[in-house]
């Protein structure tokens, strides 16, 4: 089984999850997040395959109830869009039926129910850090500052992956210096044994 | 000109004759010598046929660590990581696992068995049975929607690599033929050979097949059993059932073991296909009070 220090290495890491850059508080009235893009990054889905791996998950730990489709298809030429979906003021809304996230591109964005409102954000050709801000204004989320014992466990966090840094470089010339010896000594033996059959 | 130290030696025997030993010195440093040559005479290695390797301890028991500085998690807690982690994957696709970590000697018997979940995790298990060609018993495995029937048929398709099935259960009226058949090869490594040990060499084949297709598996390997326990979309009451289930299931495989073999719980992680193992503390609610169960079942 693995071993617990490196499991509480991996779990140190969840402080990343809780104060990145997808930590932020959605207002009431969004009930749903729809992303649609490529699985391949070329034809300008890197932006949004970015967005989904860095803020999406710090944006589902805050806002747990919210559901977040992700739904990812091979078509050429397949969109990349962010749908947001608010509650109009003062509307009870009936369960919301819809399908779960899927790789295969079956699951579209639903039309919005009555009583709800959707709001497209163009993911196409944009940085994730753009999708973000433009996310933000539209649904006026509220960022989560970190607690100063999250702040300090990021600190601590950099600081090992400065030492980790450190260290591989150290293990990578050990690495190469060894290979470099053994490469050597392989074709001196080589040569010497082609001369002693010579002789 | 031979160096002082040879010549004294052969003064000491009182003789000028060449030297008993050749005294060429190797030209060529020994570390380069191609290990097929034979070893200079003048050489000799103390202790190079018995080289002393320092002796590691052996251990009998697995290593178990002390819990009491780890992190643990309640369901909840875990559930929401999980779910924040594994976001935007096709919720039928990604399963949450259990490891349960035993305290357990490294030889002697090893934990196995077989559950039938509340919730079902398997999306699809396709049964195959052996038993006398158009016999009573063939009808009445098909009739259970085994989807391969037969015996000598049967085994010509799995030597041919046609395997539809991913269960095999035999009929006691089959098991001689199934042991001529020598079929363990084939079988054995894709854990499908029946046995009346696991429970698949059995005349009721209505209870074995409801068994398997409702059933999982699990074995303790190296000390720790793993299982997966639920799908993503399962909920956290529909997950704990599952857990509980399991847990209340390899407490009493623990119980009922092998008294010279004693076994005990160390630890419980809970994880999922791509994300990070969760120490479990054995409790249920959040410790984020805004957080609530109800909270963590919205469509994935």
């Amino acid at each position: 089984m693995t071993g617990p220090l490196s499991r509480t290495n991996k779990l140190a890491g969840l402080v990343r999850l809780r104060s990145g850059p997808g930590a932020a508080i959605l207002p009431h009235d969004v009930t749903r997040i729809h992303l649609e893009f490529n699985h391949k990054y070329n034809g300008g889905h890197m932006g949004p395959r970015k967005f989904w791996r860095e803020a999406l998950p710090g944006l589902k730990f805050w806002n747990p109830a919210v559901p977040m489709v992700v739904n990812r298809s091979n078509e050429k030429d397949a969109p990349a869009t962010l749908t947001l979906y608010f509650r109009e003021a003062g509307v009870k809304l009936p369960d919301l039926m819809q399908t779960g996230s899927a790789t295969d591109g079956t699951s579209k964005a639903p039309a919005p129910v009555p009583g709800e409102r959707a709001v497209q954000i163009h993911m196409k050709n944009r940085r994730s850090e753009a999708i973000l801000k433009e996310f933000m204004d539209k649904s006026g989320a509220v960022p989560v500052k970190p607690t100063p014992q999250d702040e300090l466990e990021l600190r601590e966090l950099a600081d090992r992956e400065a030492i980790g840094e450190i260290d591989r470089a150290v293990s990578l010339k050990q690495n190469e210096e060894r290979r470099k010896e053994e490469e050597f000594l392989r074709r001196t033996r080589a040569a010497l044994a082609d001369s002693q059959a010579n002789m | 000109m031979a160096p002082p130290n040879h010549c004294l030696a052969a003064l000491a025997r009182l003789s000028l004759t060449a030297p008993a030993r050749p005294t060429t010195t190797p030209t060529i440093p020994k570390f380069l010598l191609p290990s097929a040559t034979a070893p200079s005479p003048l050489v000799r290695y103390a202790s190079m046929s018995k080289k002393r390797t320092k002796k590691r301890k052996t251990y009998k028991t697995f290593r178990c660590y002390d819990q009491s500085k780890a992190k643990k998690f309640s369901l909840c807690d875990a559930i929401r990581y999980i779910r924040a982690i594994e976001v935007g994957k096709p919720p039928a696709d990604v399963k949450y696992e259990i490891a349960a970590k035993l305290r357990t000697q490294k030889n002697g018997p090893i934990i196995r068995g077989r559950i039938r979940f509340p919730f079902a995790v398997k999306t699809s298990t396709r049964v195959g049975v052996i038993c006398p060609e158009d016999s009573p018993i063939a009808a009445e495995a098909q009739q259970l929607g085994a989807v391969a029937v037969g015996e000598e048929s049967l085994f010509e398709s799995i030597r041919a690599g046609n395997i539809t099935f991913t269960k095999l259960i035999c009929h006691p009226e089959s098991a001689d033929a199934l042991k001529k058949a020598n079929l363990g090869k084939i079988l054995g490594p894709k854990g499908m050979m029946p046995s009346p040990k696991t429970r698949t060499i059995t005349a009721d084949l209505q209870g074995a097949m409801q068994e398997l297709i409702g059933a999982d598996e699990y074995k303790e390997k190296l000390g720790v059993v793993r299982l997966a326990i639920g799908q993503l979309g399962f909920t956290p009451h529909m997950l704990s059932e599952n857990l509980k289930l399991f847990m209340s299931q390899l407490k009493h495989d623990i119980d009922n073991g092998d008294e010279y073999h004693p076994k005990a719980l160390d630890e419980v992680v809970l994880s999922s296909t791509n994300g990070p193992g969760f120490s479990l503390n054995g409790t249920f609610s959040s410790s984020d009070e805004k957080v609530q169960p109800e909270h963590l079942q919205s469509v994935m």
